[in-house]
């Protein structure tokens, strides 16, 4: 046991920020490699804080392709427990795993944050070592994912008045992406919804993030067209 | 009436007030379904069911009949009597014969329901754990104590009452929670939406097209969020 779980714990109870702090204190006591905060479900899908780029590129590679741990954690809200993404892993998320090529990430464990019967978020650990995270470090995840779940709805409040920008921009905002769902919109005549899911196609059929094809749109590199009945990309 | 045709009258109750919790449910129909049934199924002439509002104070929610002299009493009952007294104490509260009762302060309750014919007044509390939400009140035109089997019917009526009453409260709470947060952030989501909407549709930068959609919002004076809704389902073209 780490000696400073409960102070940990206590920590977490009580966090107001900055939420760059909160993976570190989650790897304190859980021993993964890496450690990312979502919000996702009732909240729109974003990294709230990632403890390294692999973990934040995990967490965005699930939000494009709509598939992967979190997205299991928060539909069943129960832990999901992955500890060979390469073999049983990549039967259960396929494009994920392919997406994730040579990052090395052996194995990954999902925890979803509830209040009450709403599902706020989500917390994404991973390995690049072979040992599985054990019972007692699972437990201590789930605990840790209850405790967050408060702060997570607390924060999404703060940021929700919405009459003015947001004064500190998240680096793993996910704002561009919904802006590009408007344009593309204004483009075709979509809805948001088919918007969103052409932009999704397009970064998975080019092997990049839906951020990258968003901050193209926005700048006016990658537009779609209609052309008879088919939609292509414009320049 | 056969012990017999009560029980089946007991079961039917159960089972359609199961069927009830199961489905979604207007819980004063519940309730009036659950006085109705203690009429019928256990030996009392009339029912009431009273509930605790916000200020603590009983009011009736359903009777067997809507007769003022019915509503009188019952209405009396929530300021003194057996059925206050359950609501403080939380217990059952047992008036076999009200003409042999010596209760002080209950001499208004006793005049007035001896006035309607009723001998005898059971109060079950609907009580979960240290709550109690309201009292059943059963009105017997007959003297003496109501039958074990009957206590325990009225006891087990009062159970599915309050089951049902706190189920929907919860169910509304977290329904109007998941609305008002829904409300507040999905919006975020939508405003950006709509700044790409108008950001393309104007040629303009996404900070531009922010404030297009304020001045548009302040000039109708209407919510940013749901002049942003407005665009983002082509309800109106700014």
């Amino acid at each position: 046991m780490t000696p400073d779980f409960s102070d940990v714990f206590e920590r977490l109870r009580s966090f107001s920020g900055p939420d760059a702090d909160l993976t570190d204190q989650i790897l304190r006591i859980v021993p993964a490699t890496g450690a990312s905060v979502a919000t996702m479900g009732f909240l729109a899908a974003e990294t709230v804080a990632a403890s390294d780029p692999r973990a934040a590129r995990l967490d965005e590679a699930q939000f494009d392709l709509g598939e992967g741990p979190c997205w299991d954690a928060v539909a069943t809200r129960a832990p999901v427990l992955q500890p060979d993404l390469q073999g049983e892993g990549a039967v259960r998320w396929p494009a994920l795993v392919q997406s994730l090529q040579g990052e090395g990430i052996e194995g990954v464990y999902a925890f979803p944050m509830a209040v009450g019967s709403l599902i706020m978020g989500a917390i994404d650990l991973y390995r690049t070592g072979p040992r599985p995270l054990g019972k007692d470090e699972v437990s201590r995840a789930s605990a840790v994912a209850e405790v967050l779940s408060s702060y997570v709805l607390r924060r999404a409040l703060a940021r929700s008045g919405g009459e003015e920008p947001i004064p500190d921009e998240s680096p793993f905002s996910r704002r561009m992406v919904h802006q590009a769902t408007g344009y593309v919109m204004a483009q075709l005549g979509v809805s948001a919804a088919e918007a969103e899911l052409l932009i999704r196609g397009r970064a998975f059929g080019s092997g990049r993030s839906m951020r990258e094809i968003a901050t193209e749109i926005i700048q006016g590199r990658h537009r779609f067209e209609v052309k008879g009945n088919m939609i292509e990309d414009g320049q | 009436m056969t012990s017999r045709t009560r029980e089946s009258l007991l079961f039917d109750a159960f089972a359609t007030l199961a069927d009830t919790l199961v489905a979604e449910y207007d819980v004063v129909e519940l309730l009036q379904l659950l006085v109705e049934t203690c009429q019928s199924a256990l030996g009392v002439a009339e029912a009431g069911l009273l509930l605790a509002n916000p200020n603590d104070e009983l009011e009736l929610v359903a009777s067997t009949s809507e007769s003022m002299e019915l509503v009188e009493a019952i209405q009396l009952a929530a300021e003194q009597g057996p059925c206050i007294d359950s609501f403080h104490s939380g217990r059952t509260v047992s008036v076999p014969d009200l003409d042999a009762d010596t209760t002080e302060g209950w001499e208004e309750f006793r005049a007035v329901v001896a006035e309607q014919g009723f001998h005898s007044v059971y109060t079950v509390p609907l009580r979960l754990r240290d709550q109690v939400l309201g009292t059943l009140n059963l009105f017997g035109r007959d003297r003496g104590p109501l039958t074990e089997h009957d206590t325990r019917a009225a006891k087990a009526l009062a159970d599915v009452a309050t089951i049902g009453i706190l189920h929907e409260r919860s169910f509304r709470a977290t329904n109007l929670l998941r609305e008002q947060l829904q409300v507040a952030l999905d919006s975020r989501v939508v405003i950006e939406q709509a700044k790409g909407v108008l950001a393309h549709t104007h040629s303009v930068t996404p900070e531009q097209a922010f404030e297009l959609l304020r001045n548009h919002a302040r000039d109708a004076q209407r919510r940013l969020a749901d002049v942003a809704g407005q665009i983002v389902r082509r309800e109106i073209i700014v």
